[in-house]
């Protein structure tokens, strides 16, 4: 009876080992398939790096590579550093208007995520649960109306930001299309789209931050406060500190998506006025899509990728932590 | 003990002037955290109020802040424009973001579950594999997508929102790290009953994913309804467009007609914030959790 049993479920095991071998294989092979085809689609976007490569143009057999898109080798690449064309200069201009604009996105982000976070943490939970919905609206956000928001904010008549400037006092100004003003050696449309990304973007950060604080134990900022430690001391010295990993986090997120913004530049812009907010991915996107020069646009996604990736890998080396609580 | 009494007595001393300057404080923090709500609320209260005026109230000088006389005309407009009702548009993003979500909770929580649970060669190369792609921005893979769906004829279709977007690679890893907490010994019961494997996957490991797969469908949901580079690349006819895409188009059609185009921003934002109203603790749990934007 015993034996009979026993048997039963052997066999049953190896059955159930069929069935689970079955089963990772019918898993695995479209996923194969679908990864295959991933790999190759990265693999024609690094090919089309070496090439001049234009859709319109009838190429050579494999992928419409050779012929009349002629191989260049990393002559794409050197055009870049040395060309003297409208393109090259272009793709300088707007390479410069990314780093402005990642590297002035990312301070300003943290300089009001990091103490507002702060401050709703020493509020009352009620409440503290109210501000943050609201101040987390605006990241949920189709960003094109965003975008479409603070264009009709920022219309040189009949918007609200001029005319709360007029009521002060100031003078009114075109915010999105006057070449020549300027603020910091950045120029005002360049900060006119910057605000609006802050105030799309600053939400998600915020609600990262304050989980962070919440993971705090009590007693760490309360030993701070009994040795002595004034708030900001408290806020410094402590709570920065022990959310590293967390600022390490919302510093490569940040750092990624204003590398890669586009929505908001499209819309309320398009790079203009003179191409003083023409970034990285709107060049790329018109060189591709418009010009169909995609040779050069597939060249100018790799430097862009290769300087996320570098950024990416800096700012981890920087900000690793190396100990718990 | 002289020393405790003298600590005792230097902390309350510590804490004594600090109760009122708490209060002083407090007040503060209430002032700026109100000032940075309507730094939020503003904006968003412009295109609402703008929605309800007339075009002509729009060119006033200087601006109005309440509409004079509120009106509905805006709406009405563009739901009943019998050239490009928005409501075909709604369908179109409705149709993306249903086939986009559904396939990517499918996909993920398979394949996460089969990397959490199975054992087979080759496992933490493929799994490194996922997420290296992972790792690869869209702007590169843009250019030969769309070579493909040139291709094969998909440009203009909103299957080619659809097609590249079965898998993916960040649903498969936050589902990989939910199934691994699921007990081994729920699967095996299952297996002694004589389930099959697929119905293992269908009838116990799903619910056990409820609240991760609430949040992945939630996060997938927003980032197809507001997506913008991609279908704008794809969708070059009017007709076949997403929201956000027809939102600029819209923009450019009616220049200098901002009540309308406020009230077509409004009606596409809507959703998002009724799902958000809804699903706000998985949301927030969702994006500190993942930190997907």
């Amino acid at each position: 009876m015993v034996r009979v049993k026993n048997k039963k479920i052997s066999t049953s095991k190896s059955g159930v080992a069929v069935a689970k071998r079955r089963f990772v294989l019918g898993v695995t092979i479209p996923l194969l398939l679908y990864l295959s085809v991933s790999i190759f689609v990265i693999g024609w976007a690094f090919l089309l790096i070496f090439f001049e490569y234009s859709p319109t143009r009838r190429g050579g057999p494999f992928l419409g590579l050779g012929g009349s898109n002629p191989f260049v080798g990393l002559g794409n690449f050197v055009e870049m550093v040395k060309g003297t064309s409208i393109e090259t200069r272009l793709f300088r201009t707007s390479l410069k208007n990314t780093l402005i604009f990642a590297f002035v996105v990312l301070p300003l982000n943290l300089a009001i995520t990091l103490p507002l976070a702060w401050l709703l943490e020493s509020i009352g939970q009620r409440f503290k649960t109210m501000f943050r919905t609201i101040y987390f609206i605006p990241a949920l956000m189709s960003s094109v109306g965003v975008a479409l928001i603070w264009m009709s904010l920022y219309h040189p008549q009949y918007g609200w930001l001029n005319q709360i400037i007029r009521s002060f006092g100031g003078t009114p100004k075109a915010w999105l299309s006057d070449p020549t003003a300027g603020f910091m050696g950045v120029p005002i449309p360049m900060w006119a789209v910057i605000l609006t990304y802050l105030w799309q973007d600053y939400g998600f950060n915020l609600v990262i931050f304050i989980a962070a604080l919440q993971g705090i134990p009590k007693m760490l900022k309360e030993a701070a406060m009994v040795d002595g430690a004034n708030r900001w001391q408290t806020f410094s010295k402590i709570m920065v500190p022990l959310i590293r990993p967390a600022l390490l986090f919302v510093c490569v997120m940040t750092m990624l998506s204003s590398f890669q913004v586009f929505d908001i530049i499209q819309v309320m812009t398009e790079g203009g006025p003179g191409y003083q907010t023409q970034v990285l991915v709107l060049d790329i996107y018109k060189n591709a899509f418009r010009y169909y020069r995609m040779g050069w646009a597939a060249a100018e996604s790799f430097v862009l990728v290769l300087i996320v990736m570098s950024v990416t890998i800096f700012q981890m080396r920087v900000l690793r932590t190396k100990w718990e609580y | 003990m002289e020393i405790s009494t003298l600590s005792k007595a230097t902390t309350s001393e510590l804490t004594k002037p600090r109760r009122s300057s708490l209060k002083i404080g407090q007040g503060l923090i209430y002032f700026i955290l109100i000032a940075g709500l309507s730094f939020t609320l503003l904006p968003g209260l412009m295109m609402i109020l703008s929605s309800f005026k007339t075009n002509l109230e729009l060119l006033h000088i200087p601006p109005t802040f309440w509409p004079e006389k509120p009106t509905l005309q805006n709406y009405i407009k563009i739901l009943s424009d019998p050239k490009l009702p928005l409501m075909r548009f709604y369908g179109n993003s409705v149709f993306v973001a249903f086939f986009n979500v559904t396939s990517t909770l499918f996909t993920s929580s398979l394949i996460g579950y089969m990397f959490a649970k199975f054992e087979f060669p080759c496992k933490r190369i493929l799994f490194g594999l996922f997420m290296t792609m992972m790792m690869i921005p869209m702007q590169i893979t843009m250019i030969p997508n769309y070579l493909i769906l040139a291709k094969i004829g998909l440009i203009n279709s909103l299957w080619g929102l659809i097609v590249f977007s079965a898998l993916d690679p960040f649903g498969i890893f936050l589902m990989r790290q939910f199934c691994e907490t699921i007990p081994n010994d729920l699967m095996d019961a299952a297996r002694i009953d004589g389930a099959s494997e697929w119905r293992i996957y269908w009838k116990i490991v799903i619910p056990q994913l409820g609240a991760p797969l609430a949040t992945l469908g939630i996060l997938s949901f927003m980032f197809n309804w507001n997506s913008y580079l991609w279908p704008m690349i794809v969708l070059q006819k009017v007709e076949v467009r997403t929201l956000p895409v027809i939102l600029t188009w819209f923009n450019t059609a009616h220049a200098g007609q901002t009540a309308i185009v406020m009230a077509a921003t409004v009606l596409i934002v809507i959703p998002i914030l009724i799902v958000f109203v809804y699903f706000q603790k998985w949301i927030v749990q969702g994006f500190t959790t993942t930190g997907l934007k």
